[in-house]
């Protein structure tokens, strides 16, 4: 289940980074292609944030706690 | 041995290490990152147009792709003076062929949301290697069909990542995606389940 539960933050996090790019392209289009740059390398930078912190929580600690 | 033989025997050629660093090596990772968030920005930004924009090529009332219409007319012209933009006959004769049978109606669905794709799919850092391979075939496409444009520094951007896809999408869902898929000749551990269960093999997540 819990694994489940991290596919489903990562699916999450990754989707709203194709999200907020097509609605800062949809904002800004050719106008301002250098701002647009940071949001959303912002975004993708906190979804492999988020993953990396789920993949290590779920996946690499053992039950009880212990790295 | 004859010479034949000597000069065709098997041989491994190895990289040196420096290019193992750049296309290989997950430090490298943020670099990639920015050449394919560049990259992915610039089709998405060129599909958006096509496929949402005011003078859009789909889902518009009356037929569908007469702006790539316009453009394949353009392209199989012969100017009065000078150079026509195709070099190559064959693709000329491509495009016409495609232009007679009124295949515009379809294909500029396929161009506007293959752009859309290749960008999202640059920008989240899934399936890398084939988005920027679909990217490079489209500016390989538009640089034949004579538009130069951005064509030539995006290809060799798309190219670049193509080389480097192992690595590309590392600060991205390839991270998780690769790993789990694999590839033709090692497939991954949603594959094969028993790979992740063996000793010293790599985690489903990739580490």
């Amino acid at each position: 289940m819990e694994r489940w539960i991290a596919l489903a933050v990562g699916v999450a996090a990754w989707t709203l980074v194709a999200g907020v790019a097509v609605l800062i392209v949809n904002a800004w289009a050719d106008d301002q292609q250098v701002l647009a740059f940071f949001p959303i390398a912002a975004a993708v930078f906190v979804a492999a944030l988020i993953g990396e912190v789920v993949t290590d929580r779920v996946f690499h600690r053992q039950p009880g706690g212990a790295p | 041995m004859s010479l034949v033989d000597r000069a065709m025997t098997g041989r491994e050629l190895h990289d040196p290490g420096f290019i193992r660093f750049i296309f290989g090596d997950t430090r490298m990772a943020p670099l990639w990152a920015a050449a394919r968030l560049y990259l992915g920005y610039q089709w998405l930004n060129s599909g958006w147009h096509k496929v949402w924009g005011e003078g859009r090529w789909i889902n518009v009332p009356g037929q569908d792709g007469l702006p790539l219409a316009g453009f394949w007319e353009r392209a199989t012209a012969f100017p009065e003076e000078g150079r026509p933009p195709i070099v190559y006959d064959w693709y000329r004769d491509f495009l016409s062929y495609m232009l007679d049978h009124e295949w515009y109606t379809w294909f500029a669905w396929v161009i506007g949301l293959g752009e859309v794709l290749c960008g999202i799919g640059l920008i989240v850092g899934a399936f890398t290697g084939l988005a920027a391979l679909g990217g490079a075939l489209m500016n390989f496409n538009f640089m034949l069909a004579g538009s130069a444009s951005t064509n030539p520094v995006l290809f060799v951007i798309a190219i670049l990542i193509l080389f480097g896809w192992k690595v590309a999408g590392y600060i991205g869902i390839d991270r998780w995606l690769l790993p789990a898929l694999g590839t033709p000749w090692e497939p991954g551990t949603l594959i094969r389940p028993s790979v992740a269960a063996a000793p010293g093999a790599v985690a489903p997540t990739g580490t």
